[in-house]
């Protein structure tokens, strides 16, 4: 997910820093400092996440957009001029802009926000903006929570006790709040220094930027991976379900299906799934991203040459145009696949389903998947020519079942008019006369519509006498019988207008001499 | 997120007094003459429907929705109250559909106009609605008995929808107590019971609905606090479509959800075959399928009023679908869609077209010329679906390419052969439960993994690793020693396969040996033999622990890969390996150290190399082409050479070892009756094999001799 740095530029970030040292530092030193560690851990071990930097005092601008590019961050953080009041709800409008323009409101996104806990004075310092938070119209809405899934992580340049003896820390706290609590605030322990500013930026890394590394395993076949963007913990259901679900690390292939047969499923978020090489310490080698690194080439190098079962695994999903079904957890899966952007590159990707028995309805619970060989004959067919899938549902749904609908005149019209059509056709269409007739009477018992079927009958009865004199003989009989059976389930009657019951055709011979009736 | 909202459980409550058979004074034409036969007919007098009708109708067409988009854990319970409270169906799963409803609603019939109206009241309804309301449903039960000691998490929230005529609001006032008292006193019933709830909280929806023409007497309310438990708003509807309407308007409120209008659907017309013109068709879904929209607040793409939220619609435009061509969209969500106009000509056609198949992509209206593709329609399996696909820019644009990164400049992975194991991989349904023969349940997906792991336990990836995958002779054996059990057949077949690579030794055909990474011409051909026999002893012994017959094929390999002594002593000749070949055999024991074992053979076969071209000069020079040496054994007689036991010539460390485990071996049972009844330490092997019918075992054969 990308990240927005937002750093605060106003005077107060030049306040020194009282050390023991010869050199003197202010607090915006403190805060380059921290970030460049911070966009050197990213350089290194998240080199796919976009970071933009933008700087605000009583304006904001933006300084650096997305990019994957660190050296231009780090260069734009030492070019920073000191500005005026600190005015923090425009700078989280902006970030809203920039955010939303460049990746819309379903990506989540991480907002680290460097400040020194002065929180501006009058208009458009926080405590005015809180203070009028419950008169806001719609137009000018507080920009929290983020109209974007997010965390907010606020980076303090000071401790907690210059935070607490002003409410510079309730107003931050404040802020977290309203972004859903999601986020958090460091500070920093101890006198302010440039290892304890460290040490604060080591505690954001290890909280947001640890890369993801995992084993993905099929049956014997293995690799170390690394899964990027990281997959973030999932609450299914808050009430029921309140612990947030982690993916495992051992990401476990269960068996392989179609991708026509799987059918763009929806997910909750996309990985890459980078194989990576890990050294005796278990430290990443690479994951084949070009480095400057002279001694990483080589190692990226050697790796290469070593088989890998990402790739193969990648190839034949590839070829087959299939996906591979892997468990995440317990009732939790997701898929891996081939994904290939429009500059013949492709990739190793996996897409998490939501969790639970039953993420995709047309595969049915997972838990019921299993081998083929299991099956009494292979369901794919001896000529790969059938599937299991879709599952079909117990009920129909109403678009696929004929429902009556007479919520408007023209349904009703449309009904009656089919029956009229096929009278006017009898005998050759006299089935489809009695299913339409019988269709029309269930409906009207059930909505208690008895005049209809007054109305239809004598109608019925009026059609008998319009019969041409070239009409079989059979027509009149059977528009009789109709129109009879339908003045009998008008009134009600239990022996008469049972649900279950259906009008069936009178039983007519005209083919022999005698004109028997049943 | 929650299960168990207020929409888990709905109660409907209609009113079945004799007033709702009164006429809803609003008429429907239904006699449509067709043209050219109106001459002198006058069509039928217009009909209307009652109250009743209105409220059923509209009821249904509520629940036909529901039904639509939430086929599970949305449920219903109808109630009609007239001098008594007729409870039409259950919470239960299988009696959640239209079908049930409207049978069991023709069973009550229409409201008898000559029916006590002092009788008959709507309380009888409401107070049995709220018990049914402290009724456990089965997805209710189910999360309490998982979630054991915190069953208590489990909510039971409803909403009653009372459609009735009321005759004032302090009228209206009486319902709302009733309820109240009526929960205050099921709560406490259900806090001593095991099978009941209590309600937490429960909407109360009250809608009167009165003739068309006829003022109301009853007044509307918004949604009011009455207790902790009891929520209630009043709607005063006039009844046929307004009412119908009204509900229509509630069942989006109710279920969160939205209305999008497929635009410009090209439709042929009835009448004129050959031209089509465009339609819209209105579909309903959950909300969240727009909530690009609503975050982004593109009010452009529909109303903007936010009083009238429900009237707003997203207009989407069809993209005719150019191929069949199978795509992995990158989907964010699907939601399950009902057609507002379920039965117009256009919804129809749109419906059938997706149930038939096809998928329909759909584009955003923008003022600017860009096309963003925003949503699918699809179908699968009998239900139609609205994808959300997601149009912003991908955070994971121009990642590495697979080919750049750990294994990407290996070029001969076995891709074809990884297809194939995916394809015999595969999943596929196992609706009916399976047990195990423990009598415990059979979990298919664990089938699936147990499968995965035996047909992966020996499978070298790349095809320079391996010979016996590139074999097409290996292919019987290597198909089914991976399968948990074999047939009689099946250990036949590997036994033909052995014999065949045997037979194949013999005529010294060449192996697919791959000569990456080694210079000169390769191993020798004897030297390539020994490797792929090694290979497939690697393949079979990871088997063995599958089944006793797995074993037997193991046996029958290790006799026949142990050559006649002249023949070892030939290839032996000028060679001094046997510690190393003794080092390799051990290796080979344990199918997990099979990959040590093949970097240790193949760096072994380039040190030998260099001896070997020293030798080389001194040997007969074997290719395809050269003529059989005339001292090798036709195969008849392989099968007649006693396998383990050699009774002439120097014995080798293999048979030394095999020889001291099978001596182990034999202490541990019964010795074979072909060992026993030999004639100079000759039996005919595989007697069985001539014999009619297959025997199971050879102990079996031997107990049949006794």
């Amino acid at each position: 997910m990308p990240t927005v740095v937002v750093m605060d530029v106003s005077l107060s970030m030049t306040r020194p820093v009282s050390l023991e040292g010869s050199e003197e530092y202010q607090r915006k030193h403190l805060a380059a400092h921290g970030l460049t560690m911070l966009f050197e851990h990213m350089a290194t071990n998240y080199k796919l996440e976009f970071t933009a930097l933008v700087v605000f005092s009583s304006l904001w601008e933006l300084m650096v957009p997305f990019t994957r590019d660190y050296n231009t961050l780090q260069e734009a953080l030492s070019n920073m001029d000191d500005y005026d009041k600190t005015c923090l709800e425009s700078a989280l409008v902006g970030v809203c802009n920039i955010v939303q323009q460049e990746w819309g409101g379903a990506i989540p996104c991480q907002v680290v926000l460097v400040t020194d806990g002065c929180l501006g004075i009058g208009r458009g310092s926080l405590r005015h903006s809180l203070a009028t938070h419950n008169q806001r119209s719609e137009s000018n809405r507080f920009p929290l929570p983020f109209p974007f899934p997010s965390k907010l992580y606020i980076m303090c340049m000071a401790n907690l006790e210059e935070l607490q003896s002003t409410d510079s820390l309730d107003c931050l706290e404040r802020l977290i709040d309203l972004n859903n609590g999601e986020g958090q605030i460091f500070t920093i322990d101890g006198p302010l220094c440039l290892k304890n500013v460290q040490s604060m930026f080591g505690k954001l890394i290890d909280l947001a930027y640890t890369p993801f590394h995992a084993i993905l395993k099929c049956g014997h076949l293995t690799a170390d991976v690394q899964v990027f963007p990281r997959p973030e913990p999932f609450v299914v259901d808050e009430e029921i379900d309140p612990i947030p679900k982690v993916i495992n690390t051992d990401l476990e292939i269960v068996g392989f299906i179609d991708i026509a047969d799987i059918s763009s499923p929806p997910v909750l978020s996309r990985h890459l799934v980078l194989p990576i090489a890990l050294n005796k310490e278990g430290d990443e080698v690479g994951t084949g991203i070009t480095d400057d690194n002279e001694d990483e080439n080589s190692a990226n190098q050697i790796a290469g040459k070593i088989p890998n079962f990402c790739v193969l695994l990648h190839g034949s999903l590839k070829v087959e145009g299939m996906v591979a079904i892997v468990q995440l957890g317990p009732e939790w899966h997701g898929m891996l696949y081939s994904q290939a952007d429009s500059k013949k590159k492709s990739n190793l990707m996996m897409s998490l389903f939501e969790p639970g028995p039953e993420p995709l309805p047309w595969l049915g619970k997972m838990a019921q998947l299993g081998p083929i060989s299991d099956a009494k004959e292979n369901p794919y067919g001896e000529d790969d020519n059938k599937s299991p899938f879709p599952l079909q549902p117990k009920n129909k749904r109403s678009y696929a079942q004929n429902v009556t609908v007479w919520i408007k005149p023209s349904g009703l019209q449309t009904d009656v008019q089919k029956i009229l059509r096929n009278a006017r056709k009898l005998p050759e269409k006299t089935q489809t006369f009695y299913k339409e007739l019988n269709r029309l009477r269930k409906a009207a018992l059930a909505f208690g519509f008895l005049d209809l079927l007054k109305g239809v009958a004598d109608m019925l009865e009026r059609e008998c006498t319009l019969l041409p004199d070239t009409a079989h003989p059979d027509a009149a009989f059977q528009l009789t019988h109709a129109a009879k059976q339908l003045k009998l389930a008008s009134t009600g009657a239990s022996e008469y207008a049972a649900y279950d019951h259906n009008v069936t055709p009178l039983q007519t011979d005209f083919s022999g001499s005698s004109t028997e009736r049943l | 997120m929650k299960i168990f909202s207020e929409s888990h459980k709905t109660v409907f409550v209609v009113d079945h007094c004799p007033y709702m058979a009164e006429s809803c004074r609003q008429h429907v034409e239904f006699d449509m003459l067709v043209k050219n036969r109106t001459q002198g007919i006058i069509p039928l007098a217009p009909i209307s429907k009652s109250l009743w009708t209105c409220s059923v109708e509209s009821s249904m067409e509520y629940c036909r929705i529901m039904y639509d988009i939430f086929p599970f854990k949305k449920l219903v319970n109808f109630i009609v109250s007239d001098s008594g409270a007729h409870v039409l169906n259950s919470w239960t799963q299988e009696d959640q559909n239209l079908q049930e409803l409207m049978a069991a609603l023709a069973a009550v019939g229409p409201p008898n106009p000559r029916a006590d109206p002092e009788c008959c009241s709507i309380l009888h309804g409401l107070v049995a609605a709220v018990e049914t309301l402290c009724k456990i449903t089965e997805y209710q039960h189910e999360a309490r008995t998982l979630l054991m000691e915190n069953a208590e998490r489990v909510g039971n929230r409803g909403r009653i929808i009372c459609i009735t005529n009321a005759k004032s609001d302090s009228h209206v006032r009486m319902l709302e107590d009733c309820v109240q008292e009526t929960i205050h006193e099921h709560n406490k019933l259900a806090a001593n019971s095991d099978h009941l709830m209590q309600i937490q909280r429960c909407e109360l929806v009250l809608i009167h609905t009165y003739p068309v023409g006829e003022d109301s007497l009853v007044s509307d309310r918004p949604k009011k606090e009455l207790s902790a438990v009891l929520t209630s708003e009043v709607h005063s509807v006039r009844a046929g479509r307004h009412l119908a309407t009204k509900l229509n308007t509630l069942v989006q409120q109710h279920f969160d959800l939205a209305s999008t209008t497929i635009t410009n659907i090209p439709m042929k017309e009835e009448q004129h075959a050959n031209t089509s013109a465009n339609y819209d068709v209105e579909l309903l879904h959950h909300k969240d399928a727009h909530v690009d929209f609503l975050k982004s607040g593109d009010t452009h793409l529909g109303g903007s009023s936010r009083e009238g939220p429900f009237k707003e619609t997203v207009t989407l435009k069809w993209c005719t679908p150019r191929t069949n061509h199978i795509e992995l969209h990158y989907c964010t969500g699907a939601y399950r869609i009902s057609p507002v106009d379920v039965n117009s000509r256009p919804s129809s056609c749109l419906t059938n077209f997706l149930l038939n198949g096809r998928s329909v992509l759909l584009e955003q209206p923008r003022k600017s010329g860009s096309k963003v593709i925003s949503h699918m329609l699809s179908s699968h399996g009998g239900e139609i679906f609205l994808h959300v696909l997601s149009s912003s820019r991908s955070i994971l644009e121009d990642p590495p390419s697979i080919s750049e990164g750990c294994g990407g400049r290996v070029t001969d992975y076995r891709i074809t052969d990884f297809g194939e194991f995916m394809r015999e991989n595969r999943l596929t349904p196992f609706l009916d439960p399976r047990y195990k023969i423990d009598g415990s349940l059979e979990v298919p997906l664990e089938r699936a993994k147990d499968q995965l792991e035996k047909h992966t336990r020996y499978w070298p990836m790349i095809i320079s690793q391996t010979t016996i995958f590139n074999m097409q002779a290996v292919v019987p054996l290597a198909s089914v020693i991976v399968k948990e059990s074999l047939t009689e057949e099946d250990v036949l077949n590997c036994q033909k396969t052995i014999y065949n690579l045997v037979d194949m030794e013999r005529k010294n055909d060449p192996l697919p040996i791959s000569t990456v990474g080694t210079r000169g011409k390769g191993p020798k051909r004897d030297e390539q033999y020994r490797i792929m026999w090694n290979e497939l002893e690697t393949l079979v012994r990871a088997h063995i622990n599958n089944s006793e017959k797995h074993q037997r094929v193991l046996e029958c390999l290790m006799a026949c890969r142990s050559k006649p002594p002249e023949e070892e002593e030939r290839k032996k000749r000028g060679r001094k390996r046997e510690d190393k070949e003794d080092k390799s055999e051990k290796a080979v024991k344990d199918y997990e150290q099979e990959k040590s074992w093949q970097d240790s053979e193949r760096l072994k076969g380039i040190l030998e190399r260099g001896k070997e071209e020293l030798a080389e000069s001194e040997i007969i020079k074997d290719s395809p082409d050269s003529p059989e040496p005339p001292n090798k054994k036709p195969l008849v007689e392989i099968d007649e050479t006693p396998p383990v036991e050699k009774s002439k010539g120097p014995v080798s460390l293999l048979s030394l070892w095999s020889n001291r485990i099978n001596t182990a071996n034999s202490r541990k049972h019964q010795e074979f009756a072909g060992r026993l009844n030999s004639v100079n330490n000759r039996a005919e092997l595989y007697q069985h094999l001539k014999e009619e019918n297959g025997m199971e075992t050879t102990e079996n054969g031997k107990a049949s001799r006794q």
